[in-house]
């Protein structure tokens, strides 16, 4: 958890991360960021995350996109 | 009938289907709704409703195949040893995929012949007249049929949720035809996705009084738009448009500002009437709307005008092509070089190309659409690159970027950016909208500016600026989470109907018709 909210702070330092919960639907992450953010996640952590996963309701929030992570890593 | 701004369809089509719906028992409403459908399209594009039928059957044959393949490929592994289910997979999902192009392809073509074939001929037999060669295909233009480039697109993003796990296939043609063919929604949107709407289609509501009250008022609020402001500010538009080289500059301006304006009025209108429609039967459409003139940059504007659009684009176009095999490998790649921010900003651009081409084209095919949809990709990208560069010199400088002075700067270097993009939207060609441009940044004499040679008397005016506010309040309220409909529920009824009045009072009064006044067509109906 502590590496992911690195690497959002690092795309988009203007936010609380432990706080935030709507990342997507507050336009803190556009489309371009989350596919900057996608193409982090999946080389930091080791998975694939399906194009049918990139919905706002997994990436509101630091806390969503580590379940998201954690669900694939489980598959 | 032609568009849901004909009375006929506000007090005749409309209160009828409510009264049929209303009576009707439950588990048969949804019949009434699909009748109503198809009588709708048939009232307005009569035969052409044999191509919404053949789309239909398609998609239901399509979907059905998926959800088949799917089955048979579950009972085939579990019976598999672990090494043997992977190439069966493999193969199924090439069966799917086959099942997936062709359907869409069908579709596609349609939408093809109808939009684009007149476009397309027209262009080729331009570059064979250039490349010398003694041969010129024969134009050829079909009436379209009313909203096909709505129902394409929600059509192929139902078989592609299908496709992918994210919708179950209707096995019930007649209910899978009304989620495509749903009358409010099908001319203009908005584009919902089946989770989204199917049940509430298929549920059979209660008409209450509440919803009767909500859909009307809103209904009202739509007419309100088109009929006092959209139809006003139409005269001035048709004549800066097509007579631009006539006025100057500052006038230009003003045909560009007031075409905004329009197109939001016209527009939003229609969605509160379609969205009020539906919401008598009970029926909740996802909004189309949400304060665009409130965005920060234009790249949110977007988010905030015709958003199923948009989403649609991002859905099945922009992440699918951005995170393909192909690009994740140049993505790979370009983080090496570009670093973890810009790398993956090579992928994203050749998507954002992808959308912001098929969004222009998908308007209209025609060369002022394509490059409306390449001056978006240019600034949402250009946006992208220098956010970074911006949030470090703000810190730098020590400005505050939550700051109400920087936020309503930023609304109005968007706003700018907007009129821009819509003057290109709105002119007949290329070589008009270069003219209007240049005369826009170069003639600033006051010219020809009189309110008579605009078609508008200073009565017309005063009406536009205090539509316009009014409509900034109302918008300025629900941008502060304020529910106006639930607050105006809780007044007295005297309030209430003195309310309804006022508003019904006021597109009686003010709306521009009759004799002088030119009502705006439906302009997305014709994307």
């Amino acid at each position: 958890m502590e590496k992911l909210i690195e690497i959002l702070e690092e795309l988009q330092p203007e936010v609380d991360y432990e706080t935030c919960e709507n990342l997507v639907d507050g336009r803190y992450l556009d489309s371009l960021t989350i596919l900057s953010l996608v193409s982090e996640i999946e080389d930091e952590f080791d998975v694939e995350i399906p194009t049918v996963e990139i919905i706002p309701a997994n990436f509101n929030s630091a806390k969503k996109i580590w379940e998201l992570i954690e669900k694939l890593q489980e598959d | 009938m032609s568009s849901y701004f004909d009375l006929l369809y506000a007090f005749v089509f409309l209160p009828l289907t409510v009264l049929i719906y209303a009576i009707v028992p439950k588990k048969h409403k949804y019949i009434i709704l699909l009748l109503a459908s198809f009588l709708f399209f048939i009232l307005i594009s009569k035969q052409l409703v044999v191509f919404l039928i053949l789309s239909i059957i398609s998609i239901y044959l399509g979907a059905r195949r998926l959800t088949k393949l799917d089955k048979e490929l579950e009972s085939k592994l579990s019976t598999l040893e672990k090494e043997e289910k992977k190439p069966l997979k493999e193969k199924y999902k090439k069966k799917k995929r086959l099942v997936l192009i062709a359907v869409i392809l069908f579709n596609v073509a349609f939408l093809f012949s109808f939009k684009y074939l007149k476009f397309f001929l027209t262009n080729t037999n331009l570059l064979l007249n250039l490349l010398h060669i003694d041969y010129e295909f024969k134009i050829i233009k079909f009436l379209a049929p009313i909203g096909i480039s709505f129902y394409t697109l929600q059509a192929i993003g139902y078989i592609v949720d299908v496709y992918n796990g994210k919708a179950s296939s209707e096995k019930n043609i007649l209910k899978l035809a009304l989620f495509l063919s749903f009358f409010p929604q099908i001319m203009e949107g908005p584009i919902a996705r089946y989770e989204e709407t199917s049940s509430s289609l298929y549920k059979g509501h209660k008409v209450t009084y509440k919803n009767l009250c909500f859909g009307y008022q809103r209904i009202l609020y739509g007419f309100f738009k088109k009929m006092v402001i959209a139809d006003r500010l139409n005269i001035l538009v048709k004549i800066v448009f097509n007579n631009y080289m006539n006025y100057s500059g500052l006038t230009a301006w003003l045909g560009v500002i007031g075409y905004t304006l329009m197109l939001y009025a016209e527009f939003s209108g229609t969605m509160d009437v379609v969205i009020g429609s539906a919401e008598i039967f009970g029926i909740k459409l996802p909004e189309n709307f949400r304060q665009p003139f409130f965005a920060k940059n234009i790249s949110e504007f977007w988010t905030r005008w015709h958003i199923s659009l948009g989403a649609w684009f991002r859905n099945y176009i922009f992440y699918p092509v951005s995170l393909s095999k192909p690009m994740k490998k140049i993505t790979t790649s370009a983080r090496k070089v570009l670093g973890n921010h810009y790398g993956p900003l090579i992928s994203g651009a050749v998507a954002l190309l992808a959308v912001w081409l098929l969004n222009g084209l998908w308007h209209g095919a025609g060369w002022t659409y394509i490059v409306f949809g390449l001056y978006h990709f240019v600034l949402i990208l250009l946006g992208s690159i220098m956010e970074g560069l911006v949030i470090k010199a703000c810190k730098k400088l020590n400005i505050n970027r939550e700051n109400k002075v920087y936020r309503i700067l930023q609304s109005i270097k968007m706003t700018f950016f907007v009129f821009i993009g819509e003057m290109i939207f709105r002119a007949p060609t290329l070589a008009v909208a270069g003219g209007m441009l240049k005369k826009m940044f170069t003639d600033f004499s006051i010219k020809n500016v009189s309110l008579s040679t605009l078609g508008l008397d200073i009565g017309d005016v005063i009406v536009i600026i205090v539509g316009v506010i009014f409509i900034f309040v109302i918008s300025l309220l629900k941008e502060k989470n304020i529910d106006i409909r639930k607050k105006i529920a809780k007044k007295p009824i005297y309030i209430r109907w003195a309310l309804y009045y006022a508003l019904i009072m006021s597109i009686i009064i003010f709306g521009a018709y009759g004799a002088g006044y030119a009502p705006v067509d439906p302009i997305y109906a014709d994307f």
